[in-house]
């Protein structure tokens, strides 16, 4: 069935083909809408959910973390000042290894008060312990929600399914709607080894010594990069499935281009036009769209970037001190492996706080590349009025 | 049990995943660490507090919300056998406590309480003998017997309850039926047949009437002296005077004289034009019933609508069947033309400062006087005990017999109850007083001691049930769970209609009426086993399977973290200091 959904409404379709069993949110622009669909979903019967109305998105997790440990599918969704409320319960949900879905919808951080996108909210979450995966477009996000629930749930950590704020979340496109059935046999019930059962209760998140925590710390490691694999399979029998592969990466006109744009989000689909458009002009440029961020997919990144001499990342978030914190990630996927070609990165931070990235800038953003050997700034703003 | 042991682990691989303890924690009894302990202690609701019948009226409401309305009539019997004419003459001070009225309108008990009586009157249950607490068997002719004098409603409550715990009563009534004031409530309020079958289910579980015998005409308290005890229950039947000129006169016709005359089936000839005087109940049924009979009617109240002490429904009622009431006007005098009235000379009043009844004291307008033509004057000014059988050893104070809590008089084994001794003046309140009685003459048959009732104001139960006696109020209500939600209405014909005739005026609830607005109530200090405790408790240390009581605290695992306390919405847990360390 195909319907015109918005991005927020792509979400709540994912959320309730896969069956998700509790489902606690707290409103927040933009997200809102995510979770209303889901409150009618479970009012009208059409998801046999617990909606669970909260106080804070604290709480909001707090819930989804409980009912994922008595062995429910859980599912909440967060923006902005909302999920960094939810932080502490943010690492608390990974730390346990509870499989929860979250729909995160991109927005800039206050003060200044803004409701538009940026990519700093879930960026700083980047160290506690969730996969993140980034949409470019609304059949992505619905995708995303139910390969999210199926990787999660075989390695053991949260997904956050990202998608920027009004760009995507309030665009409406064409969405395939799968029929259930065929998204039950994708996805089967979520059956845990180990959950809370007042009938044998165990202790949840109880006190570990010096003497275990590291190893606890190892194995969440070691199942992040499980999940690059585990990522990987899951996508190509999404394909099988449903007809549809998104990748963890994807390349895009990359074939002997001498520029490779890296991007996420919506800027991506921006950019694919202006490669086009080039590449119609002759210009020697193509796009490495980056979907999963965490754990972030190194060895993906330097296949795809092999023998391209030079490197331009934009990047809609900034990590004060440093620069674009996509541009950080692809210098140190290069980093330290023997043989491998090490470009020019070029790091370029636009559209923060929602100003739109129209072609323009993306072409300027190909041109000051293309024109210098190496990057003149380590931060290069575009359109910052100086 | 398993006890509790440590674990090293001797690789990454034997740890589990999670953070959880591979052991079950069962051994660990958490509820140690509790300083506060939560109790399930049911609170008295303020409806059953205000009750002057002593009814357990969430007890009920609770029976409907269930269906089950055979055992929610006769949760009523056990304290009152009048649950069809209180559900519809009862001024229900129960609802004005109501704590729904802070969110919404209170709960139409009253209404609740006729459905049920109606529900028994409908199938025919009149078979009290069922009834828990009653005996079955024979009464043994060698059991105490008492007397009392009056069928009223405090008589009658008094028979009832005695005759259920074995005594042998006789009930001596000095008119020609039983039920004493409930006779003079007009029919379009209460119809005879509910008044009558109720009286016959007391009768048949052998309490014996003897009717057409007044005390002080041909019956004495010396003729009693073989009865083991006696219960005055004689009410008020002296009409108060005008105390104007002119009140003697043909056409002024005393309202409990005129109600009496309704219901000996005559239809007293009033003329066209009908003055009122006074604001009570016994006014209303007055002007009501002489509108019925085709006459312009007039009340004139010296107050305020404010101060008037009628029912407000029954005002309501009276003023859409055409009834005129007049505030702040008294009669001055009668006026008369060859012995027979012809008018009422009236004076305006104005309210002055409180008096001991703290309503503010109606003052004349001097110089107001004006005339209004009228072919009869009904005066309703309440009505005072005839105490001209008392010995000089019964002690009565302001034209009541004096009692103690119990009932007793300076007398014993006379007891006096009901209005000749409280001067409430309603059905409900008498059926209180009858019952306390009841349960005093029980207790000084069994020569207990007659100590420790509550006072004259509290109500009385036969069949207490446990629960703290502080009052729930509005305040310890948990709103999270309740909405404002309206009160249903009783279906009545239109008043041009009703005026007709005196076919019963309000028609009470159908069924789902009456479970939707059971559903409203709060059920104030009574668990209505909502599982609020049961769900929010995050350590499972409620259980469902109390014999007593629906749950039961595992204090084993109880933290006392209040929780059920904060979100029980009722106030039906307690939760209270546990200093272990004293036991």
């Amino acid at each position: 069935m195909e319907k015109v959904v918005t991005g927020n409404y792509a979400v709540s379709w994912g959320a309730r083909l896969s069956r998700a069993q509790v489902i606690a949110a707290y409103p927040i622009t933009p997200q809102t809408s995510i979770i209303e669909l889901l409150a009618s979903f479970c009012a009208d019967g059409e998801l046999d959910a617990r909606f669970i109305k909260v106080e804070s998105e604290h709480s909001a997790m707090a819930a989804c973390i409980g009912a994922s440990a008595a062995g429910a599918r859980a599912f909440t969704a967060t923006s902005g000042q909302g999920l960094l409320l939810m932080h502490e319960l943010v690492h608390w949900a990974a730390g346990a290894r509870l499989p929860i879905v979250m729909g995160t919808v991109n927005r800039a951080v206050s003060p200044g008060w803004s409701v538009w996108t940026e990519q700093n909210d879930t960026l700083s979450q980047r160290d506690t312990g969730w996969l993140q995966y980034y949409c470019e477009a609304n059949q992505e996000v619905l995708d995303t929600v139910i390969q999210a629930y199926k990787v999660a749930e075989r390695i053991l950590l949260p997904v956050m399914v990202v998608l920027d704020a009004f760009v995507l979340s309030h665009t409406s496109e064409a969405v395939d709607i799968p029929d259930q059935d065929k998204v039950d046999g994708f996805l089967p019930p979520y059956r845990p080894e180990l959950k809370l059962d007042v009938n044998d209760p165990h202790a949840f998140g109880p006190i570990v010594t010096p003497e275990h925590y590291m190893e606890m710390r190892y194995k969440m490691q070691k199942a992040m990069e499980e999940a690059v694999s585990v990522a990987q399979e899951v996508d190509e029998e999404f394909g099988e499935v449903f007809g549809r592969r998104h990748g963890l990466v994807e390349p895009y006109r990359l074939e002997g281009a001498e520029v490779a744009l890296v991007t996420s989000g919506t800027v991506t689909s921006t950019s694919r036009e202006v490669i086009d458009e080039l590449r119609e002009q002759g210009v020697k440029v193509g796009l490495l769209k980056v979907r999963l961020f965490r754990p972030f997919p190194a060895v993906a990144v330097r296949q795809a970037l092999a023998g391209i001499p030079k490197v331009a990342v934009i990047d809609r978030n900034i990590s004060f001190g440093h620069g674009g914190i996509f541009a950080q990630e692809v210098k140190s996927a290069l980093y330290n492996v023997d043989g491998v070609h090490r470009p020019p990165i070029f790091g370029f931070v636009a559209g923060l706080g929602g100003r739109d990235v129209t072609p323009e800038p993306i072409k300027e953003v190909i041109s000051t590349t293309l024109a210098n050997d190496a990057p003149p700034e380590e931060i290069l703003w575009i359109g910052v009025k100086k | 049990m398993e006890e509790a042991k440590v674990i090293i682990f001797k690789s990454e691989a034997e740890m589990p995943t999670m953070a959880a303890s591979l052991a079950n924690t069962l051994y660990n009894k958490t509820g140690s660490w509790r300083y506060m302990r939560p109790l399930y202690v049911d609170k008295t609701p303020p409806c059953n507090d205000a009750c002057p019948a002593g009814e357990d009226i969430v007890g009920y409401l609770g029976l409907i919300r269930q269906g089950r309305y055979r055992e929610g009539w006769e949760f009523i019997m056990q304290e009152n056998p009048f649950p069809g004419v209180c559900g519809r003459v009862c001024p229900h001070p129960c609802e004005s406590q109501c704590n729904r009225t802070e969110l919404g309108e209170a709960i139409a008990i009253h209404v609740q309480e006729r459905f049920l009586a109606d529900w028994a009157y409908e199938r025919g249950l009149r078979d009290l003998k069922g009834l828990k607490g009653i005996p079955s068997d024979p009464l043994d002719p060698s059991v105490p017997s008492v007397a009392i004098i009056g069928s009223g409603p405090a008589g009658l409550s008094c028979a009832y309850q005695l005759v259920r715990k074995g005594y042998s009563v006789t009930v001596f009534e000095a008119q020609d039926k039983p039920g004493g004031m409930m006779r003079l409530i007009p029919e379009y309020r209460l119809p005879r047949e509910i008044l009558d079958h109720e009286i016959a289910a007391i009768e048949s579980l052998g309490v014996e009437i003897r009717t057409g015998v007044q005390l002080g005409r041909n019956l004495s308290l010396d003729d009693l002296k073989d009865y083991q005890a006696i219960f005055l229950a004689v009410g008020q039947s002296v009409s108060r005077k005008l105390g104007v000129l002119g009140e003697d006169a043909a056409g002024v016709l005393h309202g409990i004289e005129f109600l009496r005359r309704l219901d000996q089936g005559e239809k007293p000839s009033l003329g066209s034009r009908v003055a009122v005087i006074g604001g009570g109940n016994t006014a209303i049924d007055a002007a009501r019933s002489a509108r019925r009979l085709g006459a312009e009617v007039s009340i004139l109240y010296r107050r305020s609508r404010h101060e008037m002490p009628a029912i407000y429904e029954e005002i309501e009622e009276a003023l859409e069947e055409g009834v005129q009431i007049e505030y702040l006007v008294a009669p001055v005098e009668v006026l008369t033309e060859k012995g027979k009235v012809s008018g009422l000379k009236c004076t305006r009043m104005e309210l002055g400062e409180p008096d001991e009844s703290g309503r503010r004291r109606p003052i004349p307008v001097v110089g107001s006087e004006y005339i209004i033509e009228v072919d009869t004057v009904i005066p309703a000014l309440g009505q005072v005990a005839d105490l001209s059988f008392l010995g000089k050893d019964i002690k009565a104070e302001r034209e009541r017999i004096v009692i103690e809590d119990s009932g007793a008089t300076t007398r014993l084994p006379v007891f006096a109850g009901g209005d000749v001794a409280t001067g409430y003046g309603t059905v409900t309140h008498a059926v209180g007083s009858g019952k306390r009685v009841a349960l005093a003459i029980d207790r000084l048959l069994r020569g207990e001691t007659l100590e420790g009732f509550p006072p004259l104001d509290r109500n009385v139960h036969t069949v207490p049930r446990d629960m703290d006696p502080t009052v729930v109020g509005f305040e310890d209500l948990n709103l999270a769970y309740f909405e404002e939600e309206p009160r249903p209405r009783q279906a009545r014909a239109p008043a041009e209609e009703r005026v007709r005739d005196f076919t019963e005026v309000n028609r009470g609830f159908d069924e789902e009426v009456a479970v939707t607005e059971a559903l409203r109530c709060f059920s104030c200090g009574t668990c209505n086993q909502c599982d609020n405790c049961l769900i929010f408790c995050p350590d499972v240390a409620v259980l469902r399977n109390g014999d007593e009581r629906p749950y039961v605290f595992d204090y084993d695992y109880c933290k006392g973290c209040g929780i059920c306390f904060a979100e029980c919405p009722r106030r039906a847990i307690s939760f209270e200091e546990e200093i272990k360390w004293k036991k």
